[in-house]
């Protein structure tokens, strides 16, 4: 390092290492070399800067548009499935002709789930998910003839109708549900990872390397100018250095800004949506248990047995899926209906005990109409509370996830094409400051 | 009904097949190692002492009565009798689902087991139970009695205590009725469904033409299969057949009778007096024209004589 414009020669180490390499002695020559040093620095800046910017709002553009949506869409085809499952076994279990509303839930959760598996398969292009969301496509008609033949032995009177429920409730517990589990999880996985690709710092550490880079050599050309020259200020230079503060400030700024938007989208809306859908999938598995075990009364005690591994799973306790939702809610506004479903797991859990005495003891009918009647108290009324809550938080948190990730989205607006020309801007008066020099040469 | 004494010889003999094929590695079902060991009958692991199963019960001391102390006097306390039965099976043991009732010709013998005991056929609570479950329900008195198809045998026996005889079935074969195949041995290497724990799938596992045993838990899981054309045929008792058959008019019962499945109602050994009562009872419904009436309600008509009452005291 030197002192600034003291010394009348340059010391050999004040002199840009480029003229060294190619050795040139006669100033004009060091002005062309530097000239061209400077608009090639210009453009690689702008092209790294363009780079980065690029991946991030890639990164940015796939959490707003592709993963959530996928992480959204394999929610939704896993409870509307899960719901189709155990609205479909308590329509059964009501016994006599089928209740209409309950035709209609099934009819709905159809439905919803097709849908929702259209616009997967169109998010899912050829990730990992697709190969999911096929099994899913050719399950779901197998699943639905079955539970037709089912009703059709059923309006029968025919005992075999219970058979072929049972054969396509394997069928959804056994292949489709873990599915759309499958789905769920890696739109999560998705998810994190553009996530961490629009926010990650590694990038924005090569940014502000280039960045320095870019400045120094800007500072000791100008300063070498200013030396060899004794002019003051070089117009060229100064509208470069200025386009270069500029493209630097608002890279910061909208990197930052962006980064606080999907940050704060992450941490309470989609970390949040991820643990209560979890729970809300856990609470689901289990109310289709209930039903089924109703149905089933086989004397093996299987359905019953995955309830209570399910009840674990899903507290609220330490450790547990519900306890995990209400902790990554909080501070987001789906904490309340969170917190609303910790206490109704708990009344649901006291309910499902009194429906399995009922079963026990052998009043089979009061049992039944606990899980597919409301009431005060009944089985029916408490889950639905659960999974209401759970719903409605989720709905919260989804919104606070979409506001945010699109704000951060749109922080990147017009940056990638900004940086650019705002390169184009400096290399244009690198050379335009230099050329004018190198005329005075001549 | 059929003229089948013969075929109570053969059971000895059947038992002895079954041993063998437990016993030859690679002889029956090549295709189902894991399946053959579960299925080698208790019969084939202990020797069975041979008896007869038509007569293994105890002889009832006249008409039912509930004599202060018994097990009868237990359940009228307790105030309701809780039945085994099954509900899947069409016209033995089934849920209707009409009106969610359980209802059957199993079902009647055990509602008038709680008409003897409470002057009231509804005082039961029905334990819907697959048939791998009868043996162990009965012995850890989960149940009191069980009315589901079961047949009396030897190895059985050694476990429950049954009933006199209250129907006579015989294993058959249920196809398509597009099928070609006339009996068992028409089968060999195909998927022939029974379910889990019954008579019937020991004896497929056991037929020469070694055809390959499906178990599931309940009948009505058997036509689910055969319907999609997962198995190519269902073996078990007639009784059970046709109920089958009643509920899907595209298959047909084909071949001969070839086993003799006397169902007698299963209850612990621990309660003799309960095994007298309930053969006082069964011996009523012979009688009175209600074990007729129940034959021609479920089962159809002509109906046969009912089979006798045969005891081993």
């Amino acid at each position: 390092m030197t002192a600034v414009g003291d010394p009348p020669r340059p010391a050999p180490g004040t002199q840009p290492a480029l003229g060294q390499f190619v050795r040139a002695r006669t100033t004009p020559a060091k002005l062309r070399l530097l000239l061209a040093g400077l608009v090639s620095l210009c453009l690689i800046w702008g092209a790294v800067a363009a780079w980065v910017v690029s991946q991030r709002a890639s990164g940015a553009a796939d959490v707003v548009s592709t993963s959530e949506p996928l992480a959204l869409d394999g929610q939704q085809i896993y409870r509307a499935l899960s719901d189709a499952d155990a609205t479909a076994a308590s329509a059964f279990l009501s016994g006599g002709l089928e209740p209409i509303a309950a035709r209609r839930r099934y009819q709905a959760d159809i439905a919803q789930a097709a849908s929702h598996l259209e616009s997967a398969t169109a998010a899912a292009g050829h990730s990992p998910a697709a190969w999911d969301l096929a099994t899913l496509s050719a399950g779901l008609p197998v699943y639905t003839g079955e539970v037709e033949t089912a009703r059709a032995d059923n309006l029968l009177g025919l005992p075999l109708g219970a058979a072929y429920l049972r054969e396509a409730s394997g069928l959804m517990r056994g292949k489709l549900l873990p599915a759309a589990r499958d789905v769920s999880a890696q739109a999560d996985a998705r998810l994190t990872a553009a996530s961490g690709q629009a926010t990650g710092l590694p990038l924005a550490l090569v940014l502000l390397v280039a960045a320095a880079i870019v400045g120094y050599v800007l500072y000791r050309a100008q300063r070498w100018l200013l030396w060899r020259t004794h002019r003051r200020l070089n117009p060229g230079l100064v509208v470069a250095s200025v386009a270069a503060v500029v493209s630097l400030i608002w890279l910061v700024i909208a990197l930052t800004v962006a980064r606080a938007d999907l940050l704060q989208a992450r941490e309470h809306g989609s970390a949040p949506v991820a643990a209560l859908a979890r729970a809300d999938i856990a609470a689901l598995q289990a109310r289709a248990d209930e039903s089924l075990t109703l149905i089933d009364a086989s004397g093996d005690d299987s359905f019953q047995a995955d309830y209570v591994v399910i009840q674990h799973r899903l507290g609220p306790g330490p450790g547990t899926l519900l306890t995990g939702a209400v902790t990554a809610a909080r501070g987001s506004p789906g904490a309340g209906p969170a917190a609303t479903a910790a206490t109704a797991a708990t009344a649901w859990y006291a309910a499902h005990r009194t429906v399995r005495s009922l079963d026990d003891n052998g009043r089979h009918t009061q049992a039944i109409q606990l899980v597919t009647t409301p009431g005060p108290g009944h089985s029916d009324t408490l889950f639905t509370r659960l999974d209401g809550s759970l719903t409605a938080a989720i709905a919260a948190d989804q919104a606070v996830f979409r506001s945010n990730a699109a704000a951060g989205r749109d922080a990147f607006t017009g940056l990638e094409v900004g940086v650019i020309v705002l390169a184009l801007i400096m290399a244009a008066g690198c050379a335009r400051g230099l050329s004018k020099r190198l005329a005075e040469y001549r | 009904m059929r003229p089948r004494a013969w075929l109570r010889l053969p059971l000895p003999l059947l038992a002895a097949a079954a041993i063998a094929v437990w016993a030859v590695p690679g002889s029956a079902a090549v295709t189902a190692p894991a399946a053959r060991q579960l299925a080698a009958p208790a019969a084939a692991r202990q020797a069975v002492p041979p008896c007869n199963p038509a007569a293994s019960s105890l002889r009832p001391a006249g008409p039912p009565q509930v004599t202060p102390g018994s097990y009868m006097a237990r359940i009228r306390a307790r105030g309701y009798l809780i039945a085994g039965v099954d509900q899947n099976t069409y016209h033995f043991g089934y849920l209707n689902p009409l009106d969610g009732k359980i209802e059957g010709f199993d079902i009647d013998m055990v509602r008038a087991v709680a008409a003897a005991i409470f002057g009231n056929p509804n005082k039961i609570v029905f334990r819907a139970i697959s048939d791998a479950q009868r043996i162990p329900d009965v012995r850890s008195g989960a149940v009191d009695i069980v009315a589901h198809t079961m047949t009396i045998n030897c190895a059985r026996l050694q476990q429950v205590d049954f009933s006199s005889v209250y129907f006579d079935a015989g294993q058959r074969v249920l196809v398509p009725s597009n099928s070609r195949a006339t009996s068992l041995a028409d089968l060999g290497g195909r998927r022939v469904c029974a379910t889990t724990g019954s008579t019937s799938i020991a004896n497929i596992r056991a037929a020469p033409s070694h055809p390959v045993p499906v178990a599931e838990p309940f009948w009505t899981d058997c036509l689910v299969l055969l319907q999609q054309g997962d198995v190519a045929a269902i073996s078990t008792d007639d009784s059970i057949l046709a109920g089958l058959k009643a509920q899907d008019p595209w298959t047909k019962m084909v071949g001969p009778v070839f086993t003799s499945e006397p169902y007698g109602l299963a209850i612990s050994q621990q309660h003799p007096d309960f095994v007298r009562f309930v053969n006082a009872v069964l011996q009523q419904l012979r009688t009175d024209g209600q074990w007729a009436a129940s034959y021609a309600r479920w089962v159809g008509t002509p109906v046969p004589a009912p089979p006798p009452a045969r005891y081993k005291d």
